[in-house]
């Protein structure tokens, strides 16, 4: 079955173990208590990351005109991402600068989510908040930023915290929740989507393999065996569906954040 | 057990809350999706843009959902 | 339990070497995307239209030039239509010519055997004209001369002689008319 390196699945005895929280902050394992301290989860956003380099490094560097069919497919994401999420919400021209943003984006957390079903990692590497945080941040900032070459920072601020069309006593309710949703709720809503995501579909499907194992394995009473196959189909279909949550939390979080830097640009 | 227990339920009571919590984005995805889906066919033409937006709209509602999940590892 | 009750919130509280690390590759990976891998598969993308461009620049140079031999060809093909058309009319021109000049020389020619035939006729004539004159001319003396020996012979005589000369005209007369 599948092996959780360091985290809380014991399966000593015959007690099912649920899969718990402890899986998430696993103990440092180099350079114990420095700031540069490495954890599981950390291993597994380096190797993910060397391997994502490497794979698409050495596919930029043998790229040709006449695209093979693994360039085909690198090429298909990039022109879904462009075209798709950036060109689709922007348009081209104001489009064009945050295309490689967006790109790094999509492409990062799908690579980190699909860590999560990898045999031998076994975690998405975006399940440790710090990643979507930072991912969110950056996005706040460049919609923020995008207020300055865009609307203009007051315009933004006025047309986010007083749309127009609303009679005025509204204003004082809506005007506070206007402002803390776009300094807070915006970059902690993709923090927490992606994050929360990666948090259940992991434990979904560790909890139809911890019960596998338990009722294939470990239980005495063979009786249960056939509700242990049940919960290794389940584990198979919630393998394959965070596969699929993977790719569209990725899509979700690039085309949020385009959408968000869109608004701080005048409707056109 | 004594005799005024009459049934025992054991675990946390934050799994009936998350229950809870998932109703409401329950409805709200099936509504996303099932209007999305009304409008590709009445317009297949715009399914592109209709996806992008139909998208957007299940982050917004996953979201709540995902709150109350959150919820029970912040507050427990 | 309880210890998930402990870290539930420490979930959502990131610890410093998570930030640095996370932070590390990310700028790593935007560093990657921003300095190497976008552009050069957006070179590929530029590339890759501009030899399609060039492609269709290509064929549209070639359909152009195939335009150029064409019109080239009709045109010439007309010019020796043209060409043929005038042979055929300066032939046909120069023929009949040919043929009014045949039959001019030929009608002087006629006209000329014409004119030579009937002067010859017209002489022949004259000269028989002459000789008959002096034939008749002798005749008619040597006749006179026979009439006036015989007159005082009788008139039976007179007669006689008369239808001899008659007599003897005839026959130039009858093989005349045979």
């Amino acid at each position: 079955m599948m092996a959780y390196g360091t985290g809380g699945i014991a399966l000593a005895g015959a007690s099912l173990q649920v899969p718990s929280i402890d899986e998430f902050l696993p103990p440092e394992i180099l350079f114990q208590g420095t700031p540069f301290a490495i954890n599981r989860i950390i291993l597994v956003r380096i190797v993910a990351t060397v391997i994502m380099l490497l794979v698409l490094g050495i596919t930029a560097h043998r790229a040709k005109v006449v695209p093979g069919r693994w360039q085909g497919a690198v090429e298909w994401l990039l022109e879904f991402v462009r075209d798709n999420i950036v060109y689709q919400v922007m348009g081209e021209l104001r489009g064009r600068r945050y295309v490689p943003m967006i790109t790094t984006m999509f492409m990062t957390i799908l690579v980190f989510n699909l860590c999560g079903i990898i045999p031998g990692m076994n975690i998405a590497a975006t399940a440790t908040i710090t990643v979507p945080l930072l991912l969110a941040l950056w996005t706040f900032v460049q919609y923020w930023a995008a207020t300055f070459r865009g609307k203009g920072f007051l315009t933004y601020l006025r047309e986010e915290m007083f749309p127009a069309g609303v009679p005025w006593p509204i204003y004082f309710i809506l005007a506070p929740m206007q402002l803390l949703d776009i300094v807070v709720i915006r970059p902690f809503s993709l923090t927490i989507r992606l994050f929360a995501n990666m948090i259940s579909g992991h434990i979904l499907v560790a909890l139809c393999f911890a019960a596998t194992q338990f009722f294939l394995i470990d239980v005495e009473n063979k009786a249960l065996m056939g509700f242990g196959v049940v919960t290794f189909v389940g584990g198979f279909v919630m393998t394959l569906f965070e596969a699929f949550v993977a790719a569209i939390q990725a899509f979700i979080f690039a085309t949020l954040s385009t959408v968000y830097i869109n608004l701080s640009y005048p409707e056109d | 057990m004594d005799i005024i227990t009459l049934a025992e339920v054991a675990g946390n009571i934050s799994t009936i809350g998350y229950g809870l919590a998932a109703i409401g984005p329950g409805i709200g995805i099936g509504i996303v999706f099932g209007k999305a889906i009304e409008a590709t066919a009445r317009q297949p033409e715009l399914s592109g843009r209709i996806q992008v937006l139909m998208w957007l709209g299940f982050g917004l509602i996953e979201i709540l959902a995902l709150l109350g999940f959150i919820s029970y590892f912040i507050f427990s | 339990m309880d210890t998930i009750a402990a870290s539930g919130i420490r979930l959502f509280l990131p610890e410093t070497y998570d930030v640095v690390w996370s932070l590390i590759i990310l700028v790593i990976i935007a560093l990657f995307f921003y300095r190497f891998f976008l552009p050069k598969f957006q070179s590929v993308f530029d590339e890759r239209a501009a030899k399609i461009e060039g492609g269709m620049a290509n064929a549209e140079k070639a359909q152009k030039a195939a335009d150029e031999a064409k019109r080239h060809y009709e045109e010439q093909l007309s010019q020796a239509r043209v060409d043929a058309a005038k042979i055929r009319d300066d032939a046909r021109a120069e023929a009949s010519h040919i043929i009014a000049d045949a039959r001019s020389r030929a009608e002087t020619e006629a006209a000329q055997i014409t004119s030579n035939a009937q002067r010859s006729i017209a002489s022949q004539q004259q000269q028989a004209l002459v000789s008959l004159r002096g034939e008749v001319g002798t005749l008619a003396t040597a006749l006179a001369g026979k009439i006036l020996g015989s007159k005082l012979a009788d008139d039976e005589v007179q007669s006689s002689m008369i239808d001899q000369m008659i007599e003897e005209l005839e026959p130039s007369k009858d093989g005349k008319s045979s």
